[in-house]
């Protein structure tokens, strides 16, 4: 995954070539130009400054382009600041975008992977971008950088206030581009999550994505479509939902890998299970199997509910095993990955909400990392972090922290 | 004189029999606590004595206490040998919310080395099986999955005797029907109360609770802890209308609030227009289901833990704090009567006097409905006497109260 270039759309009221210089020492090096908004002689300029130009809508070759949610904590339909949606247990619903980024990796291998997602009021704060520039860059995506009316009228204008939030954005867009080096590393999985993720199995495989992703649980995409035994390598567990059972040959390795001692996840129509059911071992919504020297977690009924599939498979593999743990610190999103020798790691953060109080954020990664540092987004150097080792984990006490952070781990 | 909650002037000098003073006090508000009287209920309610041991840490020091008070209480043999055991633990609110960095269990949770500690003497004393129960937060998953999001290793508690096993009592759990507990006295707010079958299952019930105030009942001890055995599948924010959810959702705001009516499938309440104040009704739903189903064997461990409030979410002048001190009995009246006194506050204190400045006192209207006194002067305390254990948790408590951030 590569995220070379940061975009940005270009506000159509933006004509003056002069706004260009706004980008100066920015990140910003993709323009994306409304097609018939008159922005003629900003392109010019642009490219005259090297800048590389395209149509929005049209993006440039090598990017796959998105459509996303506007991160943060879904509000209700009235927008009144104090209320939330909140998902089936009350846990506050989310709008994310990482499960797509890292789907669309995935589906396009190659690609760019930038994620259309326009600001939507009310969250419209400083903040708010802060956390659509993370949500796509945690992620190895990039958001196409986008201004609501009112903050690029007030850029352009000079407003103070707009220009502090325009470099507040830009100084996060900046951070990410500076650490392309992360993009290298390969997102740690405890969950493998197999479908085609298209037809009829799309909307299913999309939530149930975006649903693990909202549990921190670390997971791998599983292409039904060119599988190999090496996707299945260091899971637990493998999830299987789709509307149809699988072909032979995924069938064959996904039972390799349960007898090798891991988890399959699936309902009744995997088709025929093989092993005997466990005795002793009740679950209210799944028939738990032993085959080899591991065990088959199958449905009773039909997989058509993504929340429980996500909550329920926290439980069958068991939070012994979670990568990411988390303390205080409210509707958060993660993405830990690690370098191929898994001798260092990177455990990026997302914030969607405000963290009040003086409940100060911590997490447990698990790994045997004796070196930390944290990277904040207004830190142009990495911080001390106060950590405490544990057995096979190292758990880190978060300073107060808005939008993001991200721990780097070293054994 | 006092006043009851409808403001009726009660003279304290009226000299009323007990038969007199509960038919009077019928009339008024049936079981209201009325402080008037105090005296003569305190000498009608029965007694038991209380042990208090000192125990600075959660390490060495740990099991030989516990095993020393359980001894000064007439010996644990003769309470669980044979039988099964239903002990209610701590675990109030996410295991995903801490105060500040600090582990759970020295601060709002039942510590697990107290859990793991008590269970291992209980299996010792000849406990035939010993079932760790509590109502996890919003959800039906085991309570081992619960105590790993905490950070705790369950099997450390698990492989602490033979036969123990943990069952989340917020849901049907592993029978196919709620039991339904009656409450004996007739019940302030329920009659009765569908709960988990783990609280009829068993031979003796244990309420292993953590020494803290609580910002809606005052206190929260032995008998608070009881509070967190009704299932929210029934009596959460997400029960059905006619029957039980089949998952919890939501906390009990329908106990603190009285918004709503639990499941018509369930005992409703007795006099849906009595107060709807949290104040009013959680220390009368607290003695309801103490006497529904009683607590045989009472441990409040204050090893570590908080003042100011029950747990992280009270925001305000929350103070991590080491009173380094257990409490035990096996009258939950009694013991949380000795464990207010250890705390700097008067058990006797009714509705108006710290810690009770905004609820009714569940300690009196227990010993009302003749739980057990909360009168020190009839309970026995053994060990560490209360001036030499006192950790001055009303002190903080007047100090907070002054601080100009509040």
């Amino acid at each position: 995954m590569a995220a070379r270039r940061t975009p940005m759309r270009w506000p159509a009221t933006w004509k003056d070539p002069a706004t260009l210089a706004l980008l100066k020492g920015t990140a910003v090096d993709c323009l994306l130009l409304e097609k018939g908004a008159g922005l003629g002689p900003i392109a010019a300029r642009a490219q005259q400054e090297g800048l590389m130009v395209a149509e929005a809508g049209a993006p440039p070759p090598g990017v796959t382009v998105t459509d996303g949610e506007w991160p943060g904590v879904k509000l209700t339909a009235s927008g009144t600041p104090d209320r939330v949606s909140a998902g089936p247990t009350g846990v506050p619903w989310v709008d994310a975008n990482g499960w797509k980024i890292r789907l669309m990796a995935a589906l396009h291998p190659g690609t760019d992977i930038w994620v259309e997602a326009v600001p939507v009021a009310p969250r419209l704060f400083p903040e708010s971008y802060i956390i659509g520039v993370a949500d796509a860059a945690a992620h190895g995506g990039r958001w196409i950088i986008s201004l609501d009316e009112r903050m690029a009228a007030g850029v352009a204008a000079g407003n103070p206030e707009a220009l502090r939030a325009w470099k507040t954005l830009t100084g996060a867009a900046g951070f990410f581009s500076a650490h392309e080096e992360w993009l290298q590393y390969v997102p740690a999985a405890v969950v493998g999550i197999i479908s085609d993720f298209g037809g009829q199995n799309e909307t299913m495989s999309h939530e149930i994505l975006n649903l693990v992703a909202r549990t921190n649980q670390q997971y791998r995409i599983i292409l039904k479509k060119g599988f190999s035994k090496a996707c299945f390598q260091g899971l637990r567990a493998v999830i299987y939902a789709d509307e149809d059972p699988p072909a032979p040959d995924l069938r064959k390795e996904a039972l390799a890998f349960v007898r090798s001692g891991a988890m399959l996840i699936t309902g009744p129509r995997w088709g025929e299970l093989p092993g005997r059911p466990l005795a002793g071992v009740e679950h209210p919504r799944y028939e738990l199997r032993a085959f080899g020297r591991g065990r088959l977690a199958v449905s009773r009924a039909d997989l058509d509910d993504p929340y429980l599939i996500a909550s329920d498979s926290m439980v069958l593999i068991s939070h012994r095993h979670a990568l990411v743990r988390f303390w205080n610190a409210g509707a958060v999103g993660s993405h830990l990955a690690v370098t191929p020798d898994r001798k260092r790691a990177v455990l990026q953060m997302v914030f969607y909400a405000r963290l009040f109080g003086d409940n100060r954020p911590s997490v447990r990664i698990a790994g045997r990392y004796r070196q930390t540092r944290l990277w904040t987004l207004d830190q142009e150097s990495p911080g001390a972090v106060e950590t405490e080792t544990q057995r096979n984990a190292v758990e880190a006490h978060l300073p107060p922290v808005t939008g993001y952070a991200a721990v780097e781990l070293e054994v | 004189m006092g006043n009851d909650l409808t403001g009726v002037a009660l003279d304290v000098q009226a000299g009323y029999t007990r038969r007199e003073w509960l038919a009077r006090a019928a009339t008024i508000v049936p079981g209201a606590c009325l402080a008037a009287s105090s005296a003569g209920r305190a000498a009608a309610a029965p007694t038991a004595p209380v042990a208090v041991a000192r125990c600075r840490t959660y390490g060495p020091e740990l099991l030989p206490t516990l095993d020393r008070m359980f001894d000064q209480l007439g010996g644990l043999a003769r309470i669980v040998k044979g039988r099964t055991v239903g002990i209610k633990i701590n675990l109030t609110g996410m295991p995903s919310y801490r105060v500040g960095y600090l582990p759970l269990g020295h601060t709002h949770y039942t510590n697990p080395e107290v859990i793991a500690a008590t269970v291992h003497l209980m299996g010792r004393a000849g406990a035939r099986r010993i079932r760790l129960l509590e109502s996890c937060w919003s959800t039906a998953d085991p309570v081992e999955e619960y105590l790993l999001q905490a950070g705790w290793e369950p099997r450390d508690i698990l492989r602490a005797s033979r036969n123990v096993e943990f069952e989340n009592t917020n849901c049907l759990g592993k029978s196919r029907t709620y039991s339904r507990l009656v409450v004996p006295f007739g019940g302030y707010i329920f009659p009765a109360y569908d709960l988990n079958h783990s609280y009829e299952d068993c031979d003796v019930f244990v309420s292993l609770a953590k020494l803290k105030e609580h910002a809606s009942a005052g206190v929260t001890l032995s008998m608070k802890n009881c509070f967190g055995i009704t299932p929210a599948t029934i009596y959460g924010t997400g029960a059905g209308e006619d029957e039980p959810s089949e998952l919890p959702r939501g906390g009990r705001t329908m106990m603190h609030t009285g918004y709503r009516q639990p499941p018509r499938s369930a005992p409703q309440e007795k006099d849906p227009k009595s107060p709807r104040q949290d104040g009013y009704r959680i220390p009368r739903i607290i003695v309801d289901l103490v006497s529904a189903r009683p607590v045989d064997l009472a441990v409040v461990e204050g090893v570590k833990t908080i003042a100011g409030a029950e747990g992280p979410w009270i925001t305000h002048g929350i103070a991590p704090t080491s009173p380094g001190l257990i409490v035990a009995g096996t009258n939950p009246v009694t013991t949380d009567a000795v464990c207010m006194a250890v705390m700097g506050y008067d058990p006797m204190a009714d509705r108006g006097t710290a810690p009770f400045e905004t609820c009714d006192s569940t300690l009196c209207l227990a010993e009302d409905v003749g739980i057990g006194t909360r009168d020190l002067s009839r309970i026995e305390v053994i060990g560490v006497p209360i001036k030499e254990a006192l950790f001055d948790f009303a002190a903080i408590r007047r100090q907070r109260l002054l601080s100009p951030s509040r």
